[in-house]
């Protein structure tokens, strides 16, 4: 159980020196280009459109659509967009050792 | 930094203290509550607090109908403040990463295009749509030989070609400064895209492309064999002159102050360095170029060694293999430091005398297509030949090893990197290919051009058929064209 905290303690304190120094906001904007870059969000927008169609615009609520999508967009993101972040914050986290 | 700060300190569930799960803030009062563990949705509930807003968004969600809601103007109101709240953060480098400044760089944020009024009206009256699918053969169109303008058809296919130039001209971006419209080439290069892509299979007749090219460029005109590579730079300086309505090139024509959209495709820094042998001072030239001609072995101007004591550094993935030559080794060969001997002695302003030096070329700024010449027509005193030696050349290109800035690297001891993988500035895919068969005096032009990511095809003249990547790796090549794989907005 001390071992379960200590892990959320440093994910918290990971995340607060990630917004504070705004590189939260970069590799947002980051997997943002790359997702589109890569053809993800024209894939999930034609997902959406279908769970649409097969729902019907007046039966469909956003909370259903994320429901529908998220397995999927989780599991089309591509190995290399998913490497270039995860070095990017193992680069960030060597930058910021004293954490 | 402030900002940040703030939003780390302020912009969390006050329930669970969590940053994301898709915070909202409640309408009626001051509360921010996580959407995905449903803590906005016990507000909601026990305060009867019916309305939230997601603060990443500017959604408005109402908890009766269970479902976002959709209000014209809130929607009006979202989009402002997004849009000022982009601006603002655009202009204080503090908060804004370098990243995004690269993407956005005028203080506005990407968002989807919404046809105007007369948009519509337009896209009403012309029902007819085109939808591009893998297989679809739009922009292919033969061009048909005006009596040995082979080497003008070749040029055509590659420029047609050319996705930044096809953007821009199928986007109606051309605004014509010529005095005489029917005299601007860029207008007929217009013309010639809507050609292209119109859909109609038959092969095009370029005769008034022909006849601009003639009166603008004198000394290509009449039917004899021309050379590809001279039509190019021809047709360039002449789009370039009109694009700012130069009818004769008599305007002032400053070619570092340029904005005309052949510069910003084509015009690259060639950076030439001259390093006094007495004092080691080096003096630095930077000169635009549209096209990099290389010397090719088998000319009458020794090829290898590349460099004095060249080593046998491994560029581009490939080691010198001695046999094929390759358009790296021809680039490395450029970018050599040459020994210009004591016949050649320049003034040193270091010394105030005149010393023997090297002189070497870099590349100071990229071009966003980069096309490369390989001089295979020797025209020196003595003889007139064509130098047939294959050269084989990559899909994929990475200029890093030519930049100015490598070498600058490598002088101060600093080790050289391995092609690093993010840094994607100087990397560039083939698109376009010209090659030549016959002789000097007689021969024929014909063209591989790139068809959507990996589709090629060969243009000959009014002749269009598929072809293999292999088929393209193996010609001769003549004029190889580069497109930059990566671009940013500057």
């Amino acid at each position: 159980a001390c071992r379960m905290n200590k892990d959320a303690q440093m994910r918290a304190t990971i995340n607060q020196k990630l917004i504070e120094t705004g590189e939260r906001e970069r590799l947002k904007e980051l997997l943002r280009a790359k997702l589109i870059e890569c053809g993800w969000k024209d894939q999930l927008k034609a997902h959406c459109k279908d769970v649409i169609k097969e729902k019907g615009l007046e039966h469909v609520t956003v909370d259903d659509l994320v429901a529908e999508i998220t397995p999927k967009g989780r599991a089309l993101v591509p190995d290399s967009v998913k490497k270039e972040l995860l070095q990017r914050i193992r680069t960030f986290l060597a930058q910021h050792a004293s954490l | 930094l402030s900002v940040s700060l703030f939003q780390a300190k302020s912009c969390i569930c006050h329930m669970c203290g969590a940053h994301l799960n898709r915070l909202h803030s409640c309408l009626y009062c001051v509360f921010f509550g996580c959407f995905t563990k449903k803590h906005i949705h016990e507000h909601a509930k026990t305060k009867r607090h019916n309305l939230a807003i997601d603060l990443l968004y500017g959604g408005i969600y109402c908890f009766m109908c269970q479902d976002y809601i959709y209000d014209k103007d809130m929607e009006q109101i979202a989009k402002e403040e997004q849009r000022k709240a982009w601006k603002l953060q655009a202009f204080t480098p503090t908060v804004v990463s370098h990243y995004q400044c690269t993407m956005t760089g005028i203080g506005e944020k990407y968002s989807t295009w919404e046809p105007t009024k007369r948009e519509l009206e337009l896209l009403r009256h012309n029902p007819k749509r085109r939808k591009i699918t893998t297989n679809c053969t739009i922009g292919l169109r033969g061009l048909i030989n005006l009596g040995n303008t082979c080497f003008m058809n070749c040029i055509v296919q590659a420029l047609t070609h050319t996705p930044l130039l096809r953007d821009f001209f199928l986007s109606d971006r051309h605004k014509c400064e010529m005095q005489s419209p029917s005299s601007c080439l860029v207008c007929e290069m217009s013309t010639l895209f809507q050609e292209f892509y119109s859909g109609h299979r038959s092969p095009h007749i370029p005769y008034r492309l022909l006849h601009l090219v003639w009166t603008h460029a004198r000394h290509l005109a009449g039917y004899e064999q021309q050379d590809a590579h001279e039509f190019l730079i021809a047709a360039l300086d002449v789009l370039h002159r009109h694009c700012k309505g130069d009818d004769n090139g008599k305007k002032a024509n400053n070619p570092n102050h340029c904005n005309c959209i052949i510069d910003q495709i084509f015009t690259g820094g060639l950076q030439s360095d001259v390093t006094c042998q007495v004092c080691h001072g080096v003096s630095t030239t930077i000169d635009p170029f549209w096209d990099i001609s290389l010397d090719l072995p088998g000319s009458s101007t020794p090829f290898w060694p590349l460099s004095p004591g060249s080593d046998g550094s491994v560029v581009n993935g490939e080691s010198h293999v001695s046999g094929t030559t390759t358009l790296t080794d021809c680039l490395r060969r450029f970018t050599r430091p040459e020994h210009l001997g004591s016949s050649a002695k320049i003034k040193c302003s270091g010394c105030h005398s005149y010393q023997e030096s090297t002189k070497q070329l870099t590349m100071k700024k990229l071009p966003i297509v980069a096309c490369f010449h390989l001089k295979r027509f020797e025209h020196s005193a003595k003889l007139r030949r064509k130098i047939t030696t294959y050269v084989s050349f990559p899909l994929e290109l990475d200029m890093t090893p030519f930049m100015a800035s490598s070498k600058e690297s490598r002088m101060n001891g600093q080790y050289q990197q391995p092609t690093d993988s993010l840094n994607n500035d100087n990397k560039y895919s083939l698109f376009a290919v010209v090659n030549h068969q016959g002789t000097l005096e007689s021969g024929h032009y014909t063209s591989f051009i790139r068809q959507h990511k990996d589709q090629w095809f060969k243009c000959d003249d009014a002749i269009i058929t598929k072809a293999s990547i292999k088929d393209v790796l193996d010609s001769e090549g003549y004029l190889l064209f580069y497109h930059k794989q990566f671009l940013e907005y500057e």
